[in-house]
């Protein structure tokens, strides 16, 4: 009778954690499906079909915005709720709140997507999204930063878990950054300016756009791997001090970074050494949690046989390293000089996007979705199909940008012996057409696999309400 | 392994997967693996692309070709074979680093002989850097690297002896070092055209 003294009366809130997760898969087919037509659209420019709203200017921040903040963000919400329920043992704080801060992350999203396509932009990249839908965002973000931390505050078990550090940095650092770079004078409903100008608002804008990179696609996403992957593989992390001490010096040298975008303009030279220096330290935190991950792993092979999810997590891993990798690479000034503006660059946010994001939350869903439902996935089969789609789509993308890329740097920095340009902008844009068609095909092929998932994932849930699971007995030791 | 390249490489270009099987558990001199037979295939990629630049120039896309002069052709053609032999042999030594933790032979000569086979079909496939358009170069090049990625997952746990979902984590642990070894040609090569070696850049 004592031991069941200490276990909650009510059980995990997980219908909260399904619905943003159904959420979640829907953004991913909508957002990546505009990003496969928008890649169209640079082979064949007249599929904007001379509609404002069909334009490649208007659309490309629904795809990024409904890929980052819709499937994105979403699943770190599912995620963030289902694992900080069970490594504090206890069920959501705040349970109301949760389900506001998902349906009115939804709503911010559609009628955002809405105002995009209708013209309204702050012309921030990555922040697009005009005033009234910033005030709206932060409203959202203070709540679900509520249910976050409320629920750790009243968490059973001492020892907080180091997926909610990522998670908690990912909450505070985004809200932070959404802050102070959306500070701006408002002039109409759909309009306003920012409160900074020339080379601050420059440095602002990619304080906020890196660390958006940073905090959000890898920070959350982190936090996302170190609950899963320990819990697909059965086995504890590999080194627990190593993703500690990963965690902070993560977070204190990626705040540093942002200005790498800015390498030759306007903004003082040793800021860019400053953001160069840190991108390249930066990478000593980021291939710590890619080999503490990969050895965690290394000692569940048997897995593998059984589980479709843990395939996409390691492949993940492999691209996460790929991509740090990269950006620490291309921060550097010589080789930024010919990278920078060309393709090389899109080709590095989708071997991120597409090889770490998506893989690794791909896993988390197929890890979640059986438990949710409380039975095996419909189709094993299909799942590896999707990992095979998966990994060619990824591999064809960054390869068409990477020769797109080098192509466009030489050409376009090509000069005689007199000092003139060797060739004209227009003949190199021209020029791009083949690998632009590559490009769409492997768009396509990720996107297919994604939409065999989605069915997968239907199949197995359907109109389900997810299981009712309770909070374990926690071991006296480590009680609060 | 029989000591003549061109016998070898048809062999395991053709039947990739009974080399494997035939050099599983034997003893190999890493020595022998390089000098009898992978140096030459190492040879090949520089040799075509000097010879299919020096016809034609590089044709990027753009209308004009960007012709280099011989010296500098050479210059980046040697650049090219010593970055390829320091990726085949770091790549074997790693590849036997990593064999430690996923239970695999760590037979030096093995890992040779891994990375040579899988590497066999790229190496060939580079005699498409004799029509030196960037974009035929690629649709080469992308199924040949489909290819090799497949002898990698497929042939390690076989050669190395372990199981093959440790063989899948092991290959998935080269795939990412190779990924990484690849960006880094990319960006040395920039960093090289910044500092004035190769291609004329107005930077």
């Amino acid at each position: 009778m004592s031991e069941n003294m200490n276990l909650p009366k009510s059980h995990y809130h997980d219908e909260i954690v399904k619905t943003c997760l159904q959420f979640s898969v829907a953004w991913a087919l909508l957002a990546m499906g505009v990003g496969v037509y928008i890649a169209a659209q640079l082979v064949w420019p007249q599929l904007n079909f001379d509609t404002p709203w069909l334009t490649f200017g208007r659309l490309r921040p629904v795809h990024t915005n409904g890929v980052v903040f819709g499937f994105g963000v979403s699943a770190l919400m599912a995620t963030g709720f289902y694992s900080v329920q069970r490594t504090s043992m206890v069920p959501l704080f705040a349970p109301r709140l949760a389900k506001f801060v998902v349906y009115g992350w939804q709503t911010i999203l559609v009628l955002g997507a809405l105002s995009l396509l209708a013209g309204w932009t702050s012309s921030k990249e990555y922040a697009e999204l005009e005033w009234p839908f910033d005030i709206a965002i932060l409203v959202v973000w203070v709540s679900f930063g509520v249910v976050f931390f409320g629920t750790i505050a009243k968490r059973r078990i001492k020892p907080i878990y180091v997926s909610n550090w990522f998670y908690g940095g990912f909450i505070i650092v985004i809200g932070m950054l959404h802050i102070f770079n959306n500070l701006a004078v408002p002039i109409s409903i759909d309009k306003s300016y920012s409160l900074f100008a020339g080379a601050p608002d420059a440095i602002l804008q990619w304080w906020y756009g890196h660390n958006a990179v940073g905090f959000l696609l890898t920070g959350g996403f982190l936090g996302m791997n170190y609950y899963f992957l320990p819990k697909m593989s059965g086995q504890p992390l590999w080194s627990y001090r190593l993703s500690i001490i990963a965690f902070w010096a993560f977070t204190y040298s990626y705040i540093w970074a942002g200005p790498h975008h800015l390498h030759y303009t306007s903004i003082p030279e040793w800021v860019q050494g400053t953001a160069m220096v840190m991108s390249v330290i930066l990478l000593a935190p980021s291939w710590a949690t890619m080999i503490n991950s990969v050895m965690t792993v290394s000692g569940a092979w048997e897995k593998l046989r059984s589980d479709p999810a843990l395939k996409f997590v390691v492949l993940a891993l492999a691209f996460y390293g790929l991509a740090t990798f990269e950006g620490s690479m291309m921060a550097l000034r010589s080789v930024n000089v010919v990278s920078h503006f060309t393709d090389w660059t899109v080709g590095h946010v989708h071997s991120g996007a597409l090889g770490w994001n998506a893989m690794v939350t791909y896993g988390a869903f197929y890890y979640m979705v059986p438990k949710l439902a409380g039975r095996p996935l419909y189709s094993v089969r299909l799942a590896n199909v999707h990992f095979y789609l998966a990994l060619s789509g990824t591999m064809l993308y960054i390869m068409s940008m990477w020769a797109a890329g080098v192509s466009q740097g030489l050409l376009w920095l090509s000069v005689d012996q007199v000092g003139e340009l060797r060739y004209a902008f227009v003949d190199i844009m021209a020029s791009m057409t083949s690998y632009y068609g590559l490009r769409f095909l492997a768009g396509f092929i990720f996107l297919s696999g994604t939409s065999l998932m989605a069915y997968n994932l239907y199949k197995t849930m359907g109109a389900r309400k997810a299981i009712e699971a309770r909070p374990p007995q926690v071991d006296p030791a480590y009680q609060v | 392994m029989t000591k003549n390249p061109i016998v070898f490489s048809f062999r395991s270009f053709f039947h990739p997967f009974a080399t494997f099987q035939s050099l599983a558990g034997t003893e190999l001199s890493p020595r022998a693996v390089f000098f009898s037979y992978a140096l030459w295939l190492l040879l090949l990629p520089p040799l075509f692309s000097w010879l299919g630049a020096y016809a034609s120039g590089w044709h990027l896309g753009a209308k004009e070709p960007l012709v280099l002069t011989p010296k500098s052709l050479t210059i980046v053609s040697i650049g090219y074979f010593l970055l390829l032999m320091f990726g085949f042999v770091s790549t074997a030594i790693i590849s036997r680093w990593m064999a430690g933790t996923y239970g695999a032979s760590r037979s030096l000569g093995l890992h040779f002989a891994l990375v040579a086979i899988v590497g066999t079909p790229l190496a060939l496939a580079s005699v498409a850097h004799l029509f030196p358009h960037v974009f035929f170069n690629v649709l080469v090049l992308i199924p040949t690297m489909i290819w090799s990625m497949y002898l990698l997952y497929r042939g390690l746990p076989i050669i190395l002896q372990t199981p093959p979902e440790r063989g899948m984590l092991m290959a998935s642990s080269l795939v990412a070092w190779l990924l990484v070894a690849a960006v880094s040609l990319l960006g040395i090569s920039m960093a090289l055209w910044t500092a004035g070696v190769g291609p004329f850049l107005g930077v």
